[in-house]
């Protein structure tokens, strides 16, 4: 990754901010309808394989990253995928009903009620995975609300090669849109953007969101995504001869993708003991898929930090492993690791593609096992539970888990999913309620 | 099988080559053939470290250069005791203060013969610290070794002031302290007698004092006087540049920079490194001298091969002082290594901890 340039003055936020304040009343004005469809040709132009804008794009994220190319093609198309009109369209559909409480009162039996946009939203995202900030700018302007963009230090290409699109398309638009990047943490910033949003959005570690929570208008609202860790279960019927590879293949993608950066990336799978395959053996059978994996989407450099972190990971599990019986298989230069651990041991931090195989009695512990870390669980990857999938997803669920996917599906969460267990437009929105003259009591009743 | 009177009879080899100094360089035959007697012990004492390089392919049946000897990483000092069986139980338990992703995790560190290190840690403290003089009066502000008796440094200071000092100050209490009173009677005996000092302290620490003094003026040291610094701001809240440390303990307490000496040493490691400030003056700025029984390399960072001279890169030490536990370690300084001198040009550490997810410790440490 490389660290952005450009970097404005405080002030120069504080301007932005009221600019884009300014910028509402003309996009109140227009129909939900007409900003999606603007909004959805912008993002059809990173999926067009002519398109010089999507060149660009590919051109440039491989470096402002640090994923590689392979990879940035794999992740612009699944990102991209959901920033069209049709999507975004399904997106509002799914939160709000339809597009029409976007565009005036809706009535719902005897009550009317209109969603309205925030006049600022401030987005400040953390972390390097592309994509993550144009979806989040989309949720903003599809409900009417001009935002204020931090992306995070990887993510910085996107957004701004997404406004540049905008501004071609539709001008007036695109002035609801910044792009702004800063440091992290870099509080005279932040403190110029929050101080002019009614809406504030962070991403980031728990003590990014405390911070910006901290400091947050009393009048804003906050949007919390902090801190969340996902991991993976494969029951025993995942772990049958003639599943057992597609399993590992799948498991490693879901490890492998965005370089398991993303929140959605699983740290560690539990492999349910008595299946056909037992955990060592699944262990060397996700160490090979992640091998093949360096082939079609080969991880991207590491830096130096990380390049340090992970020999202390991975020389700490060695150690580690030869005491408590557990094994760990890497790819030497290429940046993978499967540790089998039979015991939990600390490692403290880890880099690359760190996976985790923890072995588990019976799949239905799962949830008791997770449940002291339920505030930060996120997505709970599963294969092979079978007819015990609803009852253990429940338990999931009510432990603090907020999606239960398949392996195959758990990178790219659907445009509609509860985001950490949200509504991410209906965080968004504030909602009005029409209400109109009831009949008094002692009015005289219908003639007949 | 090897024994206890192997490991005493490598120890008490080594403490004898260690007491023949620094300013002899060992050859690479000698240092090589140590280097494999040591390895030879730790593989078959240290059970962790054993199944590390049976996993590398590793062993001393195929290790003939101590270069391949697998390292271990210093992290791992804060999750094992390496206590090697068959060279007795630990005279020293020295513990590390360090933190990892925000939080504390303190390593410990078991130290089977404590003469090694008093042997290793003499000789280049003569030489860089005491260097032309055969013994001199010590004001150190790291805590005594009684109040302190898990700190290595401490116990440092303490060896070194029993066989270096005329008569030692202790000015800085278990807790980090500054006994002001104390320093300033001491800075003023020294001024009056004439008698130039050491003084010994982290960075910190020398800090502290300088505030005080800046406050408040003390005598000025002797012409002679030297300074010993170490540990830079690790974990500190504040942090000032070397160049204005120097500057300001130089106008607080009279010593010139060239004899401001910053010690570079770990607690996973028994021999220190120093600046050759007082045989070399200014040009040696920067530039850390490890003993010879001390070989330091500079690795790829994601290869771990050896990089060439001046390269920057993984510093990995081995330190035959380590004898008693594990030799070969691979910290997370950066720095290069050219003609024998270390460059550190920092830790790699401080990048952003990655995407949404949380560290998996955290995790780890709840779901066992």
């Amino acid at each position: 990754m490389t660290e952005p340039r450009d970097v404005p003055a405080p002030e120069g936020v504080a301007d932005v901010a009221c600019a884009l304040r300014a910028s509402r009343a003309q996009l109140a004005r227009r129909s939900a309808a007409d900003v999606i469809a603007a909004l959805g040709a912008a993002g059809a132009r990173f999926l067009d394989p002519a398109d010089p804008l999507r060149a660009e794009a590919l051109e440039r994220l491989p470096e402002a990253s640090g994923l590689s190319a392979a990879m940035c093609v794999a992740v612009l198309d699944r990102m991209a995928a959901d920033w069209t009109e049709e999507r975004l369209t399904d997106l509002v559909t799914a939160e709000l009903g339809g597009l029409a409480a976007l565009d005036g009162f809706v009535r719902a039996g005897s009550r009317s009620a209109m969603a309205v946009g925030p006049s600022l939203s401030v987005q400040i995202v953390a972390g390097g995975v592309p994509g993550v900030g144009v979806t989040a700018l989309l949720r903003s302007l599809v409900v009417k609300g001009p935002t204020l963009l931090k992306p995070g230090r990887g993510d910085v290409v996107l957004p701004l090669l997404f406004a540049r699109a905008l501004a071609g398309i539709d001008p007036a638009l695109a002035d609801a849109l910044a792009v702004v990047y800063w440091p992290g943490g870099s509080r005279e910033h932040e403190d110029a953007a929050l101080a002019h949003a009614d809406v504030v959005t962070v991403y980031g570690s728990d003590e990014t969101v405390s911070e910006i929570r901290a400091r947050t208008p009393v009048t804003a609202r906050l949007v919390p995504y902090h801190h969340r860790v996902s991991v993976g279960v494969v029951g025993r019927e995942a772990l049958a001869p003639s599943r057992v590879e597609r399993t590992a293949a799948q498991i490693a993608e879901a490890v492998a993708l965005f370089d398991q950066r993303g929140c959605v990336s699983p740290q560690v799978i539990y492999v349910e003991q008595g299946g056909a395959c037992a955990p060592p053996e699944f262990t060397e059978r996700l160490a090979s898929a992640l091998a093949d994996l360096e082939a079609r989407l080969p991880g991207g450099p590491l830096e130096v930090a990380q390049a340090s972190r992970l020999h202390q990971a991975r020389g700490t599990a060695e150690l580690l492993a030869a005491t408590g019986g557990g094994t760990v298989r890497h790819g030497h230069a290429a940046p993978w690791t499967v540790v089998l651990e039979p015991v939990a041991v600390p490692l403290g931090p880890t880099a690359g593609r760190f996976v985790r195989v923890r072995p588990l009695a019976d799949a239905t512990e799962l949830p008791g096992l997770l449940a002291p870390f339920g505030p930060h669980l996120q997505t709970v990857g599963v294969a092979g539970l079978v007819d015990r999938l609803e009852k253990i997803a429940r338990a999931l669920g009510e432990i603090g888990a907020s999606r239960v996917a398949p392996f195959a599906s758990v990178a790219f969460p659907p445009a509609w999913w509860h985001h950490d267990g949200r509504g991410p437009l209906l965080d968004l929105v504030r909602w009005v309620d029409l209400e109109e003259a009831t009949a008094s009591r002692s009015a005289p009743g219908p003639s007949r | 099988m090897h024994s206890e009177e192997d490991f005493t009879a490598l120890a008490a080899d080594l403490e004898r080559r260690f007491d023949a100094g620094v300013g002899t360089a060992w050859t690479d035959h000698d240092f090589n053939a140590l280097a494999l007697a040591a390895f030879a012990l730790q593989f078959e004492g240290l059970a962790p470290y054993r199944g590390l390089c049976e996993a590398r392919g590793r062993t001393p049946a195929t290790v003939s250069r101590w270069q391949d000897i697998p390292a271990v990483p210093a992290t791992a000092f804060k999750h094992i005791d390496f206590r090697v069986a068959g060279v007795g139980a630990p005279e020293a338990v020295f513990r590390t203060s360090g933190t990892t992703g925000g939080r504390e995790i303190r390593g410990r560190h078991l130290v089977p013969r404590l003469s090694l290190y008093r042997h290793a840690l003499l000789p280049p403290f003569r030489a860089h610290l005491v260097g032309g003089r055969d013994c001199l009066p010590f004001l150190s502000l790291i805590p005594a070794p009684a109040d302190r008796p898990d700190s290595s440094l401490s116990f440092m200071v303490g060896a070194a002031a029993d066989a270096l000092a005329t008569e030692t100050q202790w000015l800085v209490d278990a807790r980090g302290s500054l006994d002001e009173g104390g320093l300033r009677s001491a800075m003023r005996r020294s001024a009056e007698a004439g008698e130039p000092v050491l003084v010994l302290g982290t960075s910190l620490a020398l800090l502290h004092m300088v505030e005080r003094l800046e406050a408040e003026a003390g005598a000025p040291l002797p012409a002679g006087s030297r300074i010993m610094e170490t540990g830079g701001f690790k974990g500190a809240e504040r942090e000032i540049s070397r160049a204005e440390l120097h500057a300001r303990l130089e106008a607080a307490t009279g010593v010139p920079s060239r004899m401001i000496v910053s010690e570079y040493g770990m607690t996973e490691l028994l021999s220190q490194l120093y600046e050759p400030m007082l045989s070399e003056g200014a040009s040696a700025v920067g530039t850390y001298v490890a003993p010879p029984w001390l070989r330091v390399r500079a690795l790829d960072p994601v290869t771990l091969e050896e990089l060439p001279d001046g390269a920057p890169g993984l510093l990995a030490f081995f330190d035959l002082a380590n004898a008693g536990f594990v030799c070969h370690v691979l910290t997370e300084d950066v720095g290069t290594v050219s003609a024998g001198r270390v460059r550190l040009s920092g830790r790699a550490t401080g990048a952003e901890p990655r995407g949404c997810s949380l560290a998996m410790d955290e995790l780890m440490s709840v779901a066992r």
